[in-house]
């Protein structure tokens, strides 16, 4: 397959900043499937980016009501709500406002509180290492899990090998990943916690303190994960080219970890990047059942306060972490399948 | 009997040129053979003249006057390569042959319809009630073509119909469209990449490349004289048969 | 609904895990019906003698801070619950259906705009979109439904979208398009019924979903305020009792996680139920061993006139490859015997299902671990390959024998360069290091005249062409010394002219290097070209074992005739219809008893649909499975089966 020199039609409006000698340099390099997949995935990124941005900027205008009145309550004296309403700037126009906001982003402003009026950069700023924490800590553990125990039994299970096996996997990461990781929280702080007093169940203050958060939150991506390695697993096993490999009787060894794994692992990386993410949105429930003092204890205060502003620039916090990992998942899978880069999805 | 015609028609995806100027007829009640390679572009053109694509540039002619793209009543229909795939799983073959009727017939006149179709094809009248999956390939071919004929067409344009078929199917379908042709009078535009096939059926050959029609004319000359060298390629290589010796190191 | 998906439906009942999910969801579900009727007043009694008590024969899980009844509150939850999960699920299938139909019903422009705007929402995980939407509509019940109900859209809509492109890319719909049905039409009668299966499993589980993220919200106070209440409210206010009443929390969290668990499983046995494969649920006692993948059969007696003659590469006799089903295995290859001599070319034709590519993969030992693999005899130069595997084995394999399989473009890895592929078996089996084997690789893609060879090895295979790949796969299979190559319909993907050049190819090979070829296809007329001899086979028996140039004029099974007959050729004569063989080829799991043919056959007897024909030597020179055997070709058209005169 050969690629069409023509340049993709997506850069057309950076071509016209190109000096004209340049054009038929740009138009080479923008045939080559590499750069048309950076140049398509840059564009998927920023159009992302302006939703995300868009969206948390309406958030504040599409509450019911006077958001600045629902939040210092109906007792607050209305000179009070009015002042307020200005330092926020939400009495000019909307376009005024939109722009104003992207600026601040831009400088790193984040807006100000309603109720503590401090910037909310500085308390994003403390809350999210916590947050990072546990969410890589989790991730990483999920992904320690599920490898090796996808890996396993995939080829235990390979097209008629034990049946039995895959029953059982399949029953027990079912039920696994459908029990939500606050619930299994709740659960595993009464039974270690409350019940058998082993390890603390609120805080980060010591190492011990992150073993519930983390397990609860590993322990479902992780059995979702190992299922999907599994079914790819076997799949991959199946596969014409698993065939030549056998063809040319090499041992188990290369059979399975150089041949299948890097293929099952290319075709479950996009659904672990889902799975990642969902997992940093996993960190909000978590936090609060282990009074984690991370940005996810934070935003449901926020909301429950409707301290807006800090909530916008949470939500915007996540949004933008989600949105990386998902374009690090795009790269790497183009690294690990040279095929993904011409694939137009 | 129709005649169909392309006049320098060109089919463009994106950036790619699938049919590039191709200029054709399938004769009133005759057969046109059209054979070429995967990405020559056949494919491409049938899909263009019953409207699954648009052409980019030129004309596609039903006697001269374009062809209706909308409303029920379509003169032009398609057999498909894969029995498989142009049957809906989860209608019966009666249901499947009777949606492409052209609506005016009340429910009892339909049903005759659809066994006169059936009998057509040589399926028993009976078995309007059963599902693709209870039929074997040949058999679903057969429903196919019945489901083209439904249609009244002018032109019948079958792509690939028997290359999805075991060798001991694909000659009874074979017989099925010439006998068809000759009785109904049939314009077909047969599309195959089997040389052999198409000088069965067809009494005038095209050959395409790249997009480009390479050589057409009547199917003894073109199959005999072959002027184009990539008709000669073609040739030479159908297995069993050699025009020019050719040596073995 | 027809009669076959019906059947399927029940087959999911029937598995313990269906059976369980389904039970559970009808138990919750009448709950949530008749729900509140029973016990009502007992879930709202306040009995402030008995604030914060532990579980005890009154109250089965204790009682909150006014002293109500947890269990009947849990109980009296479930319909809120339910009902509340419902509703979300109904706005996110609809919002979904909506989203996921439009490209279908817009066109292509506008289309692709919903297609994007729901890429990019799909990429934000579900509970960021719930609390998003839940600030937006305010915290509450029915903020949370509908929270909940459009967070869940963006993934149903996607799903509805790959559906839906993976039907309407079916040739049924473009004949339906080209018989004049209108978008919309083909919405409702062609794609909606094809993919509503998978659909309904999702929306179960996404109904189990939705239940799970309600609790999350309201166990975040964003749910459900009070004071009504549902599960996840309850469990709010459970948490923070815990230390007092552990079973106010543990009770409608157990509730939430049946509940979720139930819907969740009820999607998963659906979904597995619908797509199970028909060799897949046999009974466990049918499974071969793996560690003897090559069967029981004692070895051959070994006696010296009964050895091979020492040029023979490949010895088979009576080979059997066997499947376990449901109802007994199945044979798709029933006691083939045959041998090939170095140097020789020798074709295994037949049809679809005749048991050829079994064959071919048989006496390369690669067939799956599910079949079962016999023999009298399976001598590949002289070793024995019934023997279990091992190092010795697999050398002699890997460097004497080469596979060519039909589609070249999935039988490369995908994810590894070319060269790296081929290099691979001289590092293995030759001991050769990194630069050595990659050196060879090269060489032997030059062998197999691919042009810039060395840059070529650093291609991955989507940057080759279908025929290149198919020389490459030749290649590789040169780069031991192979006696023996087996190709297995290696030109059937390729285009006519590039099959010619595949053809001359391995035509070549076998005359430089004096190597064997077994040839598996299905067209007598590619057959005839490059091969010796050939080996017709019927219903997993070989019925003929015939000379190339007496394919066509010496032919003396009439399933070998009909079948060389059958095809049409460059001179073939036009004026008269093509020969055709009547009725469908043999299902190997129904094989009749006597021979497998006599159904089709115009020279059937009662004998022939008896006793099954043995292969044997015809005293016109080579080996034939017919008790009708005979030299002249027989014109179908007149023989009568009961003019035959038996014979013998």
């Amino acid at each position: 397959m050969t690629a069409a020199p023509a340049p993709a039609p997506e850069i057309g409006a950076d071509a016209e900043h190109a000096p004209v000698t340049g054009a038929s340099r740009l138009r080479r390099i923008a045939g080559h499937p590499w750069s048309r997949f950076a140049l398509r995935r840059a564009g998927r990124l920023l159009v992302s980016l302006w939703v995300l941005v868009t969206a948390s900027f309406l958030m504040i205008h599409l509450v019911p009501g006077d958001p600045v009145r629902a939040a210092l309550g109906p007792t607050a004296p209305a000179a009070l709500v009015a002042e307020r309403r200005a330092a926020l700037g939400l009495d000019d126009p909307l376009l005024t406002q939109y722009l104003t906001y992207v600026k601040g982003l831009f400088g790193g402003d984040l807006g100000t509180s309603i109720l503590t009026r401090l910037p909310v950069s500085d308390v994003v700023g403390q809350r999210l290492p916590a947050t990072l924490a546990l969410a890589a800590l989790a991730f990483l553990a999920a992904v320690v899990i599920a490898v090796p125990v996808g890996v396993v039994i995939g080829v235990l299970t390979r097209r008629g090998h034990g049946r039995r096996t895959e029953a059982a996997f399949t029953s027990g990461t079912i039920v696994l990943g459908t029990i939500p990781d606050f619930l299994l929280g709740v659960g595993l702080v009464y039974l270690l916690g409350v019940t058998l007093q082993w390890l603390p169940v609120a805080g980060n203050a010591t190492p011990a303190g992150y073993v519930l958060p983390v397990l609860s939150l590993a322990v479902g991506p992780a059995a979702i994960l190992a299922r999907i390695l599994r079914v790819e697993m076997v799949a991959v096993l199946d596969a014409d080219y698993l065939r030549t490999a056998r063809a040319k009787r090499l041992p188990a060894r290369s059979l399975y970890l150089g041949h299948a794994l890097p293929n099952a692992a290319t075709a479950s990386l996009t659904l672990s990047g889902l799975i990642l993410g969902a997992m940093v949105a996993g960190t909000v429930l978590v936090e609060n059942v282990f009074a984690w003092p991370g940005l996810g204890t934070t935003i449901v205060r926020s909301i429950l306060s409707k301290d807006y502003p800090l909530v916008q620039a949470i939500v915007l916090v996540y949004g933008l972490g989600v949105l990386l990992i998902n374009t690090a998942v795009d790269v790497a899978l183009a690294l690990l399948d040279p095929r993904s880069t011409i694939r137009e999805d | 009997m129709s005649e169909l015609t392309f006049e320098d028609v060109t089919v463009r995806y994106g950036r790619l040129t699938a049919v590039d100027g191709v200029t054709l007829s399938v004769p009133a009640g005759g057969v046109l053979g059209l054979v070429g390679e995967s990405g020559s572009g056949k494919s491409t053109l049938a899909r263009a003249a019953v409207g699954l694509v648009a052409p980019a540039g030129g004309r596609i002619l039903l006697d001269g006057e374009p062809i209706r793209a909308h409303g029920r009543h379509r003169p032009l229909q398609m057999v498909f390569q894969d029995p498989y795939s142009s049957l809906d799983p989860r209608m019966t073959i009666g249901e499947t042959i009777t949606e492409a009727i052209p609506p005016g017939m009340s429910r009892p006149q339909r049903r005759t319809e659809v066994a006169r179709l059936l009998e057509l094809v040589h399926l028993d009248p009976g078995r309007a009630g059963a599902y693709p999956g209870q039929l074997s390939g040949g058999q679903r071919q057969r429903v196919a073509l019945a489901r083209a004929l439904a249609g009244r067409p002018r032109v019948v344009i079958a792509d690939e119909i028997t290359s999805a078929l075991d060798v001991s199917i694909q000659g009874a379908i074979l017989n099925l469209v010439r006998e068809l042709q000759r009785e109904l009078g049939l314009s077909i535009l047969f599309i195959s990449h089997n040389l052999a096939v198409v000088r069965y059926v067809a009494d005038h050959v095209a050959i395409m490349l790249r997009g480009r029609v390479v050589e057409q004319g009547p199917a003894t000359r073109v199959l005999a004289e072959p002027r184009h060298d990539y008709t000669r390629a073609l040739l030479d290589a159908v297995p069993g048969h050699r025009l020019t010796a050719r040596s073995i190191p | 609904m027809n009669r076959r998906t019906a059947h399927r439906w029940l087959r999911v009942l029937r598995t313990p895990m269906g059976r369980a999910a389904a039970a559970l969801v009808f138990v919750v579900l009448v709950l949530a019906v008749i729900g509140p009727a029973p016990w009502n007043a007992r879930a709202d009694a306040v009995d402030t003698a008995n604030i914060l008590a532990g579980p005890s024969g009154r109250h089965w899980a204790g009682t909150d801070n006014l002293g109500r009844d947890i269990a009947f509150r849990v109980l009296e939850a479930t319909r809120l619950s339910v009902g509340l999960a419902l509703a979300a699920t109904a706005i996110g299938v609809l919002v979904g259906l909506l989203l996921g139909t439009a490209p279908w019903l817009l066109g292509r422009r506008l289309g692709r705009l919903v297609t994007g705007a729901v890429q990019i929402a799909i990429a934000f995980p579900g509970l960021l979109l719930a609390l998003f939407f839940a600030v937006v509509f305010g915290v509450g019940a029915t903020g949370a439904v509908l929270a909940i109900g459009l967070a869940g859209a963006p993934t149903f809509a996607r799903l509805v979208q790959t559906l839906l492109a993976g039907v309407a890319a079916r040739d049924f719909v473009a004949a339906a398009r080209i018989a004049g049905v209108g978008r919309f039409r083909i919405l409702i009668r062609h794609l909606l019924p094809n993919i509503a299966e998978p659909l309904v499993v999702n929306a179960t589980m996404g109904a189990g979903g939705a239940l799970l993220a309600f609790a999350g919200l309201s166990f975040l106070g964003l749910g459900v305020q009070a004071p009504a209440y549902d599960w996840g409210r309850l469990l709010y206010d459970g948490i923070g009792v815990l230390y007092l009443n552990p079973a106010a929390a543990i009770a409608p969290a157990l509730a939430v996680l049946v509940a979720g668990l139930a819907l969740n499983l009820l999607g998963e046995s659906v979904a597995k139920g619908f797509g199970m494969d028909a060799l897949v649920g046999l009974p466990a006692s049918a499974h071969p061993s793996p560690a003897a993948p090559m069967g029981t059969a004692p070895p051959a007696p070994e006696s010296t006139d009964d050895s091979p003659a020492s040029d023979v590469v490949l010895d088979v006799r009576d080979l059997t490859v066997s499947f376990p089903a449901a109802g007994g295995p199945i044979r798709p290859v029933r006691g083939v015997t045959f041998s090939i001599r170095r140097g020789e070319a020798v074709a295994v034709v037949g049809e679809s299902g005749s048991g050829k590519s079994l064959t071919a993969l048989a006496v390369s030992r690669l067939i799956d671990a599910a079949g079962r693999v016999e023999a009298d005899r399976l001598h590949l130069l002289g070793a024995d390959l019934r023997e279990p595997d091992s190092a010795g084995q697999r050398r002699l394999l890997g460097s004497s024998l080469a596979m060519v399989f039909q589609d070249p473009a999935s039988s490369f890895n995908p994810t590894q360069r070319i060269g790296r592929q081929l290099a691979e078996t001289s590092r293995h089996h030759h001991g050769l290091g990194r630069r050595a084997a990659f050196s060879r690789a090269v060489d032997r893609l030059r062998a197999v005249r691919i042009t810039d060879p060395a840059r070529r090895a650093r291609q991955y295979p989507h940057e080759f062409s279908g025929g290149m790949r198919q020389r490459a796969m030749i290649g590789m299979g040169l780069m031991g010394s192979p006696a023996l190559i087996v190709a297995d319909e290696p030109t059937t993907a390729l285009d006519v002219t590039v099959q010619r050049q595949v053809l001359d190819l391995l035509t070549a090979i076998r005359r430089s290097d004096d190597v064997a070829l077994l040839l598996i296809s299905h067209d007598v007329a590619v057959v005839s070209e490059v091969c010796d001899r050939v080996l017709v086979m019927y219903a997993g028996r070989i019925v003929e074992d015939l000379p190339t140039d007496r394919l066509t004029t010496g032919a003396l099974h009439p399933y070998t005739r009909a079948l060389t007959a059958a095809v049409p050729r460059m001179d073939s004569p036009l004026d008269r219809p093509l020969p055709v063989i009547p009725g469908r080829p043999v299902d190997p799991a129904d094989v009749p008893p006597g021979c497998a043919y006599a159904a089709r056959c115009p020279l059937a007897s009662q004998r022939c649909r008896d006793e099954d024909p043995p292969l044997a030597q015809h005293p016109s020179g080579h080996r034939v499975a017919c008790w009708h055997a005979r030299p002249e070709p027989v014109h179908a058209e007149t023989v009568r089966p009961a003019s035959v005169v038996e014979t013998s």
